[in-house]
């Protein structure tokens, strides 16, 4: 039961009209994570902070060069692209373990989401070659991420450890 | 009586009803299993949209995730998720044929309000259903009623306005 949920990687012809909505899903995963990343810097606190809100400042900058890039290709299809976003965020403050976890459950969304595309752009050279560059620069910000996840966890275990100790 | 209060503090938000009740609809055909994407889909939000709200569920213990990422409802969710979809057609039916609402407006209107309804409420609900259904004096009762077309009396004499004109107001609302 739960295999037939995983989309399996064989190339499938898609209609133009198919591809064009994908790609839109796709500037919208990547122009919403843009702007959640430009409030998370307000949010963080607690150990990480500045490391967390430097990752947050680079990172809104390139999901928003994504989303672009992303609407070049649609442009290149002939078609204008069609952006639809649903956003409420919240200003309460967050620790900065917490807004890394919250950041890669996105990016690894979007990671998932090109890897999901990639055998639709089947007939399509350019947009294969996008796409396949954008799952192998997802697949080093979901490492690039989980690293920084991992060191800020330490740092906040430490932190409660000497406290207990203390 | 600080209602409103009350109402900020629902245990379940309009956001997190919808996605219990579409990992629900969507897992029906792969034992209760839904994939992120499809309940994006559902839901017509990104998926980045939908992981974080799951977060949000999974630490209130309402969903469960495993290596594929994929959820599933706990039973405390599939509860929920249950006690969500059954107050939705309650109120739909009380909203359409009760009170006459377009079956369309009854449908956005109980989409709004489902997750509000105490289960005490919901409960009520049902039993008046199933008297306007099953007594025949109701039944007729109800006929009546939705054959009444209101003819308002001045608001001073009004037994429901008490002096002002509810009706107006809300005309004036629209």
């Amino acid at each position: 039961m739960i295999a037939a949920h995983i989309r399996t990687a064989a190339p499938v012809t898609a209609s133009l009209d198919d591809l064009i909505d994908d790609l839109n899903s796709l500037m919208a995963e990547e122009a919403e994570a843009s702007l959640r990343y430009f409030q998370m810097r307000f949010r963080v606190r607690g150990r990480g902070r500045q490391e967390a809100e430097h990752f947050f400042e680079e990172a809104l900058k390139e999901t928003l060069d994504h989303a672009n890039e992303v609407a070049a290709q649609i442009k290149a299809l002939g078609r204008i692209p069609k952006l639809r976003v649903q956003l409420a965020l919240e200003g309460s403050p967050i620790q900065a373990a917490d807004a890394l976890a919250e950041a890669l459950d996105v990016e690894q969304q979007a990671l998932t989401a090109y890897e999901d595309f990639l055998p639709r752009t089947a007939g399509h050279p350019e947009l294969e070659a996008f796409i396949a560059r954008q799952v192998a620069t997802e697949t080093e910000h979901v490492r690039e991420l989980r690293r920084l996840l991992d060191a800020t966890s330490n740092l906040t275990l430490l932190k409660r450890a000497s406290s207990e100790g203390a | 009586m600080d209602t409103w209060k009350a109402f900020e503090a629902n245990e379940l938000t309009h956001s997190a009803a919808h996605h219990l009740v579409a990992i629900y609809d969507v897992g029906q055909d792969y034992g209760g299993w839904a994939r992120v994407s499809d309940i994006a889909r559902q839901l017509n939000i990104t998926r980045g949209s939908v992981s974080i709200n799951l977060r949000a569920l999974k630490r209130r213990a309402l969903v469960q995730t495993d290596d594929h990422r994929l959820v599933k409802l706990t039973d405390e969710g599939l509860r929920a998720a249950r006690a969500v979809m059954a107050k939705r057609v309650l109120v739909v039916t009380f909203l359409s044929e009760v009170l006459g609402v377009p079956a369309d407006q009854a449908e956005i209107d109980s989409c709004k309000i489902e997750h509000l309804v105490s289960d005490e409420t919901g409960h009520r609900l049902a039993q008046f259903l199933r008297f306007v259904s099953s007594d025949g004096e109701a039944a007729e009762l109800l006929g009546r009623f939705q054959r009444f077309r209101c003819r308002c009396p001045k608001s001073a004499d009004c037994g429901l306005c008490k002096g002002r004109c509810l009706v107006d107001e809300l005309k004036r609302a629209i």
